[in-house]
């Protein structure tokens, strides 16, 4: 595997190993395996709000090793929950990270 | 990956981070925990808390686990460390046998 990617939802981080000849596709396969949610209930977004989707290159869809890319749920059929990632020195008042 | 083949390590702040049981292994602190026969409690909960290490520091050393496993198979790049992070890092580095 040539890279990883750090992939997080509220206070938690998910190192996921990939090469840059997989797809979006299988990256939410393997958080699948981790978080048992359907690749459907997951929408991942990588920094100014690009959402990164099915069956683009990792290599093509500018994600490089080691970047970070939020992750969110479903909420319900139609709606995605908003980006919500902690920092650790604001527990009580979390913000959204940098650049999402 | 499967879950088994991971690990999830928290932070003093409660933060967790999954990563592979190889990457983990970089340590050998955490190497000995999940390998000792009889089993900590962390190898079969694949969980392993660390109260004194803050969740800056504890991602800093989980990327390093992956930079780490990259640099043995002959990609050497550069790992970055912020100047400010130097003294908990090696504190960290040197409780974890990494």
């Amino acid at each position: 595997m040539a890279m990883h990617i750090r992939v997080k939802r509220e206070k938690t981080t998910y190192f996921v190993q990939c090469d840059p000849t997989e797809t979006i596709l299988d990256i939410k396969q393997k958080l699948h395996t981790l978080i048992d949610q359907p690749v459907n209930d997951q929408r991942l977004i990588i920094r100014n709000w690009s959402c990164i989707r099915g069956f683009q290159d990792i290599g093509r869809s500018k994600v490089e090793n080691d970047v970070i890319v939020a992750l969110t749920l479903r909420k319900d059929d139609t709606e995605f929950e908003d980006i919500k990632i902690n920092q650790p020195d604001e527990m009580h008042s979390p913000r959204e990270a940098d650049g999402f | 990956m499967k879950k088994e083949e991971t690990v999830k390590l928290i932070s003093a702040e409660g933060f967790e981070f999954v990563i592979s049981k190889e990457a983990a292994m970089v340590s050998q602190t955490i190497r000995n925990m999940l390998t000792s026969p009889g089993g900590f409690a962390e190898s079969q909960r694949g969980e392993v808390r660390f109260p004194e290490i803050s969740t800056v520091i504890l991602e800093k050393i989980c990327q390093y686990f992956y930079w780490s496993l990259q640099f043995v198979n002959g990609k050497e790049t550069e790992f970055h460390i912020e100047p400010e992070l130097t003294l908990d890092l090696m504190m960290a580095a040197n409780y974890l046998h990494t």
